[in-house]
């Protein structure tokens, strides 16, 4: 196939996929490795699709399309559906991972047998700027083992002990290094019950533990040994606690049992509409999400209309040709929109504080006039909502004079001079002619902002994170969550353990509700098309 | 006589400026009030306010002291990510429009319906599947994992491609197709007829589309969030909102600063190029 004098277009394009080729035949069995199935599905597609467009002389449309639409299925298409299939799941904290690694991470764990042997050696503890704890050990002339100490669950072949002559200077003491601090023996008894837990590991089998805390001088350590503590056995797809000797059963929730207590990690199973239940039927769910839901929309609407209504106040008052300097005018009220929302939501934290915002120094009269105390603002439900209003009218309300202002100049002037020729007031032409034209030609972009404000993350997550706080809800949540917060509380933020599966199938609603408010926004469109057709 | 003749001028126009005036304070009370204090001497939010009693650039110099707070690596960051993952964006874009606008092909209406559904779901709704995605990633290939750069501009770039080609496809339409066919006739390829006729004489939407991807993903703060953990690989937006509301209050002078230095090239960008960005089909892109 590849002649001289081949093109050098065509000499491009084969040089590329054969990059593209190399690197996706290294990636592919790492993606088999890590049984990263989906991962491997992508990959496959996204292969094929590139061999299949650029190895062709044929598909001339297809060469110009596949880059942009790889990344669109890649990153935008398949997260969607990805997430879809993740809402059936019980992908959450101690069920991350499939089947086949919780069973590899299990037999990984090893237990101490409490019999410490050999002689006891010089041990001592040191602690990095994290707070992690390392041991030296000086177990004899040829071994002076460092490395971090560990609890069972922490196994990893990663922190097995080093060998650091280094440690020792020439007379034999220990010299610790810099970035870490070593512990007293008071201080080691003070962590003792920590301290009893950890082992610096020397190989799978065995380990160091500390054996005696002396207060003065240096403590001791001694060797034990350590089985592993889970066999597991194919056949009859059980695991065996070599510890407790008892045969742990198959859980159903995609984990083992062992007299009665399920065994972590676990891995992820479909759990059918489990997620979806949850929503519907779980009370300390169903309670504040529902909350959150009404919210949602009650902030979609608000925000639109608050900032609709100053928009079109200004629009109104401004739109008309004898008023002077209306390019100033116009120009000063970009400016909100023109600065990036995440920095003016931060100047807004800081008007809004409430012992040393400018705004409640403003309202220092009032609250002297009616005797009350000054608003915290971010403290209770009623207060944190009309900050988070307050705001977001400041932020929507120069894009709405903006489209009120074109929307005004494109009705025909005829028709109000014709309206005014019948008699009407001024008022009358604006009710009757002005305002039905405008909110036809730009309903439209109200259910546009409509939809932005819905997914809203930005501006509820950085002026309130959601607060203040549901009292009694079994989630992260606050009453000024709306719900994509929510959904980012539960699924990463929330400080509660990840919860992908049940954050997934909230997406899905999301995803619902989106679509419904698109395919308003198409009718609308068209009746637009129809008005204006007739005029 | 005077009094009436002004009292008329109020009741026609001075109350349209009386409003109008209202708003301009509104407008900018918020902006005047984190510039003054980016260059005011006084110690936190306290003691702030909008004409402050001091002059000091200290808050400016505060921003590269230390390195816990490495501000202008952030505002690098924000500049690569944004204005490669707007670079390719557009460029991708421009070639999936090349072919909706000037080839036919089957699967031509399909293609175009479903851009237009496509960019109707903003791409961080489904960011529970992106973070679990390039977890997974991450295993295999850990230069594209969560936290990296470049998993983050792959997902921008998926997250407007659609959007992107839908209008280049547009305005590709009103270049006259005569022009390609004359080239046609003189034995021009397609990548010819595109790299010299139809890339070139579309230049205006493409830069407009770039300003409005680098505006949006500089803006973004959900999906940076997400894909960045390590302080040093941060973003503008996650900087200033994470690292410095640990003291806000005592901050209040180095958080007003960073927002000036980050906040004006984007104003600028935005009221420059203000008509093109509100105006028609691009309407409603960064917000609504």
């Amino acid at each position: 196939m590849i002649y001289l004098g081949m093109k050098i277009s065509t000499a491009t394009r084969y040089f590329f996929l054969a990059i593209y080729n190399a690197a996706a035949f290294y990636v592919i069995p790492l993606a088999i490795s890590f049984e990263s199935w989906f991962l491997l599905l992508i990959i496959g597609l996204i292969t094929f699709l590139i061999n299949f467009t650029y190895f062709s002389e044929r598909f001339q449309a297809l060469k110009w399309i596949t880059p942009g639409f790889i990344f669109l299925i890649a990153f935008v298409l398949f997260p969607a559906g990805y997430s879809f299939y993740v809402s059936f799941t019980n992908w959450s904290t101690g069920h991350i991972l499939t089947k086949q690694q919780a069973i590899e991470r299990l037999e990984d764990l090893s237990y101490s047998t409490d019999d410490q042997k050999g002689v006891e050696f010089d041990l001592y503890v040191l602690q990095d700027q994290d707070l992690n704890f390392y041991y030296v050990a000086d177990l004899d002339d040829e071994n002076l083992l460092f490395g971090r100490a560990i609890n069972d669950e922490e196994y990893d072949d990663k922190f097995f002990a080093t060998h650091e002559p280094s440690l020792k200077n020439s007379i034999g003491e220990i010299i610790i290094p810099d970035t870490y601090y070593q512990l007293s023996g008071k201080e080691q008894i003070a962590n003792s019950s920590q301290l009893q837990e950890l082992a610096l590991l020397i190989d799978k089998n065995t380990r160091i533990k500390l054996y005696n805390i002396s207060v003065f001088g240096a403590s001791s350590g001694r060797l034990s040994s350590s089985q592993q503590k889970y066999s597991y056995d194919d056949v009859t797809d059980t695991l065996y606690d070599n510890s407790q000797n008892i045969e742990c059963t198959l859980g159903l929730r995609g984990n083992f049992v062992c007299d009665g207590e399920s065994v972590d990690p676990g891995w992820r199973i479909n759990v059918g509409t489990e997620n979806y239940q949850r929503i519907v039927n779980d009370q300390r769910l169903r309670g504040p999400l529902s909350i959150v839901t009404s919210w949602t929309f009650q902030f979609a609407l608000l925000s639109v209309s608050l900032a609709f209504f100053v928009g079109l106040l200004l629009a109104v008052t401004l739109n008309n040709d004898k008023v002077k300097f209306q390019k100033i005018y116009r120009s000063i009220y970009i400016l909100p929109y023109a600065i990036p929302a995440f920095i003016s939501i931060i100047v807004f934290k800081g008007l809004l504080n409430p012992d040393y915002g400018v705004i409640n120094e403003w309202f220092a009269p009032l609250y002297d006039l009616f005797n009350i105390e000054p608003i915290n603002w971010f403290r209770t439900k009623g207060s944190s909502r009309a900050a988070v209003l307050l705001v977001n009218t400041w932020l929507g309300f120069p894009y709405m004079f903006l489209i009120v202002t074109g929307a005004l100049q494109s009705i025909p002037k005829e028709l109000l001079e014709a309206a005014k020729v019948d008699g009407a007031s001024p008022r009358q032409s604006f009710w009757r002619i002005t305002f039905p034209l405008l909110l036809v030609s730009i309903s439209p972009l109200l259910i546009g902002a409509f939809a932005f404000n819905f997914n809203n993350f930005t501006l509820i997550f950085l002026l309130t994170s959601g607060g203040p706080p549901i009292v009694g809800a079994d989630v992260a949540v606050g009453y000024t969550d709306i719900l994509i917060s929510f959904t980012y509380d539960l699924a990463i933020a929330g400080g509660r353990g990840y919860q992908f599966g049940l954050a997934a199938s909230v997406t899905t609603i999301i995803f619902f509700i989106v679509l419904i408010i698109s395919a308003i926004s198409f009718r609308y469109s068209k009746r637009l098309e129809r008005v204006y057709g007739n005029l | 006589m005077e009094i009436s003749r002004l009292s008329s001028w109020f009741k026609t126009y001075g109350w349209r400026h009386l409003v109008g005036i209202i708003f301009v304070i509104i407008s900018l009370y918020p902006i005047l009030f984190v510039i003054t204090n980016s260059f005011a001497d006084f110690p936190n939010l306290a003691n702030s306010k909008l004409i402050p009693d001091g002059f000091t650039l200290k808050h400016y110099e505060s921003l590269s002291a230390s390195p816990l707070i490495p501000y202008f690596k952030w505002l690098f960051n924000t500049y690569k990510i944004a204005s490669i993952a707007g670079f390719l964006n557009v460029l991708l874009g421009t070639f999936a429009a090349f072919a909706f606008a000037r080839l036919q092909f089957k699967g031509r209406r399909v293609g175009l319906i479903s851009l237009v559904l496509i960019q109707m779901f903003p791409a961080f709704l489904a960011f529970v599947a992106i973070y679990l995605l390039f977890f997974q990633i991450g295993d295999v290939a850990p230069f594209m994992g969560l936290g990296t750069h470049i998993g983050l501009i792959m997902v921008y770039l998926g997250g407007s491609i659609g959007f992107n080609s839908w209008l280049i496809k547009g305005f590709m339409d009103t270049i006259p197709i005569s022009l390609d066919e004359a080239a046609k006739v003189d034995g021009a390829s397609y990548s010819q007829i595109f790299f010299r006729i139809v890339a070139p004489l579309a230049r205006p939407i493409l830069v407009v589309l770039f300003v409005i991807t680098f505006i949006g993903i500089y803006s973004d703060y959900i999906l940076a969030a997400i894909f960045l953990k390590d302080t040093n690989l941060y973003t503008v937006a996650l900087g200033i909102n994470i690292v410095f509301m640990d003291d806000f209050s005592n901050d209040w002078g180095s958080i007003a600063a960073a927002s000036v230095i980050a906040a004006t090239p984007i104003a600028v960008l935005f009221i420059f190029f203000q008509k093109q960005i509100t105006g028609g089909l691009t309407a409603g892109s960064i917000k609504g």
